[in-house]
């Protein structure tokens, strides 16, 4: 976790909708959650000067982006002064040029004193080498999103702001779009700020998490800590709870048609995947699918039963969200009789019970 | 047979209508630009005044341009300055023709280019390119088609021009008389056999504006 970069205090007020916030970001991946209308995509518009607050400063470290004053005093940057970047969730990639093209548009336009991103390394890192001379129209939805990726970053911005990068991607495209984003992180050290309603990418994205509800600050915590504050339970929808697993490949069982990966500390099976050895994968494990059993099951049919302890439990609409460790953290769902009856409490050692075949592979 | 003459009055129109948009086409486009993608102060009243000589007598928009290059225009110390004179030569003809077309090109140079996506062009803005460069890179590349129809329209109706014309260009056979000018002329004295012909060279002319044109937005969806 780095120091304060972004200082955000500002409001912006529309007829039916008040967005106010007052708070420091620290340098890394901080994602932003909260439901649809909760002032995600707002606050990213304030941030790159495409919506202008009603008051208030923002701040890049230390430089001034917007400051409320009178007449004369205030101050506004143009977005093309912000060095602030920005990944918009349809990519909106410049449809009439190349790939190529479309990756030096910033690039060329950045200082030459200002250039750190070499725009070879982020072809290499996103693996876009055999895309440079197709026309956007041409790429599928997860191309698109790696070319935005590199074509904001190639323009050396000082924190780049991802508008739900992935929301319009298909599941198998999601793992590694966030294996190549966390790596162009670390390789450039760029902050970033990652909008998403999605808990599971958070978690496994984002050092840091500012939850927004109705245009309010509700929670800034840990990917660990967030989801079980009181103000943020209401906002998780226990249908599409799930955690993504980020692993490698073990080995390949043909004769029982899975694939063996490791997630530090614990193997998986999985339905068999075209992979080499040693590949990075991402799985989804939807937290419906997790059975918890109090002792070690016997004279099962699943292949995957993980040892862990509960961590916490919280009561999630009809249902109870267990999160249990096992060298992860993990998410179940229960009902309330279950946990009642497995006598289930923050300390308990329990067994997750996974089928091969409920893991889904986000490639 | 048309007479060489005749070639002249054609070949003549053709420069005007062609020069008068091409004077026009940059004008046009800025005001396009600032009508369709700025919230400046006074767009009402810079579309009231670009649509005036859509509405009002060519004649009278003549007539102000008349005042406007005459000797005692605003535009006439700088005439007598650089030692030109442009009232009634071919190219007072072309800026008759250029505002008169003017309005046409604005309207469907403003609609190609409302349909650029506003949020390409704030893309653009977030990797360092300013409002100009993003109206070079992005708006004019992605709304070209309409503009070039904007611009192939405006030239079809220079090439009609009369009202105007005749006003600040006179009708001086050989010098300043276009097709529309010729057609009149010709009728007026009763060579009808001469007329015809003028007007077959208008009819050319006008079909391949229009087939131009219906190409060009056919293909301007992006």
């Amino acid at each position: 976790m780095g120091e304060a970069f972004l200082n955000l205090q500002f409001r912006k007020s529309y007829d039916d909708f008040t967005l106010e916030l007052d708070v420091s970001l620290s340098a890394g991946i901080t994602a932003i959650f909260g439901p649809s209308g909760s002032g995600k995509s707002t606050t990213l518009n304030c941030i790159a000067g495409i919506t202008k607050p009603d008051s208030g400063n923002l701040e890049l470290w230390n430089r001034p982006l917007f400051l409320s004053g009178n007449l004369f005093r205030g101050i506004n940057r143009p977005p093309e002064k912000r060095r602030v970047g920005y990944v918009f969730q349809d990519g909106l990639l410049f449809p009439h040029l190349r790939v190529r093209e479309n990756i030096l548009y910033g690039y060329k336009r950045t200082p030459k004193n200002r250039r750190h991103m070499r725009p070879n390394k982020l072809v290499e890192m996103l693996e876009l080498e055999p895309l440079l001379y197709r026309m956007p129209n041409t790429l599928s939805g997860g191309e698109r999103q790696r070319v935005a990726l590199a074509r904001a970053m190639a323009a050396s911005p000082e924190v780049l702001l991802l508008d739900e990068p992935l929301a319009s991607l298909d599941m198998p495209f999601r793992g590694r779009i966030l294996r190549q984003l966390k790596a162009v992180h670390h390789d450039s050290g760029i902050p970033m700020i990652y909008v998403s309603h999605t808990i599971s990418e958070v978690m496994v994205l984002a050092e840091q998490v500012l939850v927004l509800a109705d245009g309010k600050q509700v929670a800034l915590d840990t990917p660990q800590n967030f989801l079980h504050q009181t103000p943020v339970l209401p906002l998780v929808d226990p249908a599409h709870l799930e955690t993504l697993l980020e692993g490698r490949v073990v080995a390949h069982h043909p004769e029982s048609g899975t694939t063996e990966a490791e997630f530090g500390g614990f193997t998986l099976w999985l339905p068999t995947i075209d992979r080499d050895i040693r590949d990075p994968i991402t799985v989804s494990v939807a937290a419906s699918n997790v059975m918890l059993a109090a002792e070690a099951p016997v004279g099962l049919s699943a292949r995957n039963v993980l040892k862990a302890t509960v961590s916490a439990l919280d009561r999630v609409g009809e249902t109870v969200m267990v999160t249990a460790d096992a060298g992860r953290s993990i998410l179940a769902e229960v009902t309330p009789e279950a946990a009642a009856s497995l006598g289930l409490q923050p300390g308990s050692e329990v067994y997750l019970v996974l089928k091969a075949s409920s893991i889904v592979v986000l490639g | 047979m048309p007479t060489s003459e005749e070639f002249d009055v054609l070949l003549l129109s053709l420069r005007v209508a062609a020069v008068g948009t091409v004077i026009g086409l940059p004008i046009g486009l800025l005001i396009a630009w600032a009508l369709a993608k700025t919230s400046m102060p006074g767009k009402v009243l810079l579309d009231t005044l670009v649509s005036f000589p859509l509405v009002l007598p060519p004649v009278v928009t003549g007539y102000a341009l008349l005042l406007l290059l005459g000797r005692n225009g605003p535009l006439g110390g700088l005439q007598e300055d650089l030692g030109v004179e442009i009232l009634f030569t071919w190219f007072a003809a072309a800026l008759a023709a250029g505002l008169v077309s003017l309005p046409l090109m604005v309207r469907s140079m403003e609609v190609a280019m409302a349909g650029v996506d506003p949020r390409l062009e704030l893309a653009a803005r977030t990797m360092g390119a300013n409002r100009w460069k993003v109206f070079i890179t992005v708006t004019v590349p992605l709304a070209y088609r309409g503009i070039l129809a904007g611009a192939v329209l405006g030239f079809a109706r220079g090439m009609g021009e009369f009202g105007a014309t005749i006003i600040v260009a006179g009708n001086i056979p050989g010098h300043t008389q276009t097709l529309p000018l010729a057609i009149f002329t010709n009728l007026q004295i009763g060579d009808d056999d001469a007329a015809v012909r003028f007007i077959v060279f208008s009819l050319a002319v006008a079909l391949a504006a229009l087939l131009a044109h219906r190409w060009m937005l056919k293909r301007a969806v992006v």
